[in-house]
């Protein structure tokens, strides 16, 4: 039993999020402090509850840390967010007169109409979708070492104000388009959290490299 | 004005815990510490918080020891109460008994 726990793995996808989250400096003491931990209780009460505290020490963590992130560096996360946002507003406007062009340009209509329906309806819902992947790294970029709080941050200021619209939209176009906004919306918030998250693994990675150097 | 701070209430706590636990301090000592003395639940990540805000203060320093393997190869980063942070807790501490003086604190309200 002992000799079996002491093998046991703390999950995957805790470890990979407090990794995000945590400075620089911060991170290599913290996964070891959490794994010391968890090894000691998953010998001790078994591999299940010590996931669950790993998971609970885990979510507690990365919002101390997230806290952490952006007192050091408040107006470098600012400026990254705010940024962001009228960057998102402007990328936003661009993406349906860039469809319509390329609609134009291929002439899309007449020869592949099947297409073009496509194009014309989730073609713009996708196009948001990868403009907030667009504005994501940009900001990533901007908060360097608090590429998952900044991004963050906006992605919660997107789903907020799609939660304070959303019964608006019920009322003035109905349950199932609201409902499909408000999903593609979702979406866009997580695109900019995934752009994050690659930034911040990309930085992990030539850090690492770096100190192995 | 930095000089005459006072510990918040964790701060207080964290410093208490780091000179309690002398050399041994690091992430999970502390932790544990403050678990078992004060029965309350704490996160490494609000451990972390406070020492880093702690030695931005200059009440704490830290350095790193060795990888070990128990911790997958990362090493412990180990915690000491500077001067000026046992010159906060005394000043903390002080002031707390001097507001707790005269009123029958302990036989009241335990």
């Amino acid at each position: 039993m002992t000799s079996q726990s002491h093998f046991v793995e703390p999950p995957p996808l805790a470890v990979r999020l407090v990794t995000l989250f945590a400075p620089d400096r911060e991170a290599e003491s913290i996964l070891g402090d959490l794994l010391e931990e968890f090894s000691l209780l998953a010998s001790k009460s078994g591999a299940p509850f010590a996931r669950r505290w790993y998971w609970r020490q885990s979510l507690k963590t990365i919002l101390q840390l997230a806290v952490l992130g952006f007192r050091t560096a408040p107006w470098l996360t600012t400026v990254a967010v705010v940024g962001g946002f009228f960057l998102r507003k402007v990328v936003g406007r661009l993406v349906s007169p860039t469809l319509f062009a390329v609609l134009e340009r291929y002439q899309v209509y007449e020869h592949h109409f099947s297409m073009y329906i496509f194009l014309f309806s989730t073609g713009f819902d996708v196009g948001q979708a990868i403009a907030a992947l667009f504005v994501g790294f940009m900001v990533a970029l901007v908060a360097k070492g608090r590429e998952m709080v900044a991004t963050t941050m906006l992605s919660l200021t997107f789903g907020a104000m799609m939660v304070v619209v959303l019964p608006v939209l019920v009322t003035h176009e109905g349950y199932g388009i609201a409902l499909s906004r408000a999903m593609w919306s979702f979406s866009d918030s997580l695109a900019m959290v995934i752009a994050g998250a690659v930034v911040r693994t990309r930085r992990l990675g030539v850090a690492t490299r770096h100190q192995q150097a | 004005m930095a000089d005459r701070d006072y510990l918040g209430e964790f701060e207080h706590i964290i410093v208490l815990a780091l000179l309690r636990l002398a050399d041994q301090a690091y992430g999970v000592t502390v932790r544990q510490e403050i678990e078992l003395r004060t029965k309350r639940e704490v996160s490494i990540g609000a451990v972390y918080a406070t020492l880093d805000r702690l030695e931005a203060k200059g009440y704490v320093k830290s350095h790193r020891g060795d990888p070990t393997p128990e911790r997958g190869g990362r090493a412990k980063r180990f915690f000491r109460v500077t001067a000026k942070g046992i010159a906060a807790v005394s000043r903390t501490h002080r002031a707390l008994e001097s507001m707790t003086e005269g009123l029958g604190f302990i036989r009241s309200y335990s």
